[in-house]
């Protein structure tokens, strides 16, 4: 009998650790574009077949670009708050994400929010881009060398045409 | 004795606490906040010593310049730009610009530039970190009558390899401070404090 009691026991133990994480959320980029949803009370559109145009991509750019996540959502009915939604993309997003650039315009209440993750011999970008009503976000994961190669080809084709400065 | 152990470890724990505090990117002040709400357009930019490891990889050092700028980003201990443009002048106050300077008013920090234009109201201050003889950080701070900068390097760097970080988002102006800081040794101005105005 005493047996028996352990049971329901261990049972309850080991449904604590799932309650804990189901209720705390998911995280990354659903996790983000989920409470974006719900704080905002919008809609997101994902692009269908993306995890096929990742493929392509990856492929494509000999794995220079990958893990490519897109979500557009419109008709925001209200001015986002910057500090708001920083604080929302930061708690969601998880760790290894650091903000490197914020860009603020009230004028046409414009938010960039650009993020970056060391993800071993790759680098993680999560872009945010509100413009008016409409938001872009997007996640991908780049090949700095490839990257920076393809930087180069475009710098130099533009020295050659008498530009020298292309970091503005 | 136990007092004498415990007065230790709070003098070795509150160094090592300033020792982490000087090179440690800061959090935003509450100026910096207030400049925030007021600007139309804010532009900020936040590089930590791992993500400036990591942005070095973007250089991959067959050129020389960016075998330069490699090497210097490599030894930083971070990057802080805020730019903030306003739509009218007067929108933020010298006293603002007086609390953002006296952040820096340390031993270790130490003014090399201080100008002040009274025509067109432009400031622009640089000052250095040293730290046993050797720079360890520039803060620059210019401001406009509709434009406030701010920048904070910190890590080991020299006055002429501030073009070098002109590449990185954000940190294209630098590549201007350099050449105005040229332009301002020329007329013998770096070695002191220089004031145009009434300071």
């Amino acid at each position: 009998m005493r047996k028996l009691i352990w049971i329901p026991i261990c049972i309850f133990a080991l449904l604590i650790p799932v309650a804990v994480l189901a209720g705390g959320g998911e995280g990354g980029f659903d996790g983000v574009v989920d409470s974006i949803e719900s704080h905002y009370h919008v809609h997101a559109t994902r692009i269908p077949f993306l995890g096929v145009i990742s493929l392509i991509a990856r492929k494509s750019t000999h794995e220079g670009v990958g893990n490519l996540h897109v979500a557009e959502i419109e008709n925001f009915g209200t001015g986002v708050d910057g500090d708001e939604l920083n604080q929302l993309v930061e708690q969601k997003l998880g760790s290894g994400w650091e903000r490197i650039i914020r860009e603020t315009s009230k004028k046409g209440g414009e938010q960039t929010l650009i993020f970056m993750r060391p993800e071993g011999q790759r680098m993680g970008l999560f872009v945010i881009d509100v413009d008016g009503h409409e938001m872009d976000v997007v996640q991908v994961s780049v090949d700095p060398d490839h990257l920076n190669e393809n930087i180069g080809k475009y710098s130099h084709h533009h020295d050659e045409d008498g530009e020298h400065d292309v970091s503005d | 004795m136990k007092k004498t152990i415990a007065a230790l470890i709070l003098g070795a724990a509150t160094l090592a606490a300033q020792a982490v505090a000087q090179d440690t990117l800061p959090l935003p002040s509450a100026v910096e906040k207030e400049l925030a709400a007021k600007a139309s357009d804010v532009t900020e930019v936040t590089l930590g010593k791992n993500m400036l490891g990591f942005a070095a990889k973007f250089m991959n050092g067959k050129d020389k310049d960016d075998a330069a700028a490699r090497q210097l980003i490599e030894g930083l201990d971070g990057i802080y730009v805020r730019e903030y443009d306003f739509d009218k002048e007067g929108e933020y106050s010298m006293e603002q610009i007086e609390q953002l300077r006296k952040t820096f008013e340390t031993p270790e920090w130490q003014p090399i530039v201080h100008e002040k234009e009274r025509k067109n109201s432009e400031t622009t201050d640089v000052l250095m970190k040293m730290v046993n003889g050797e720079n360890r950080g520039i803060f620059i701070l210019e401001s406009e009558p509709k434009e406030l900068t701010i920048v904070l390097i910190l890590g080991p760097i020299r006055m002429d390899q501030l073009s070098e970080l002109g590449g990185i988002g954000g940190l294209g102006s630098l590549a201007e401070v350099q050449k105005g800081m040229k332009v301002k040794e020329k007329g013998k101005l770096t070695d002191k404090v220089k004031t145009d105005g009434d300071q």
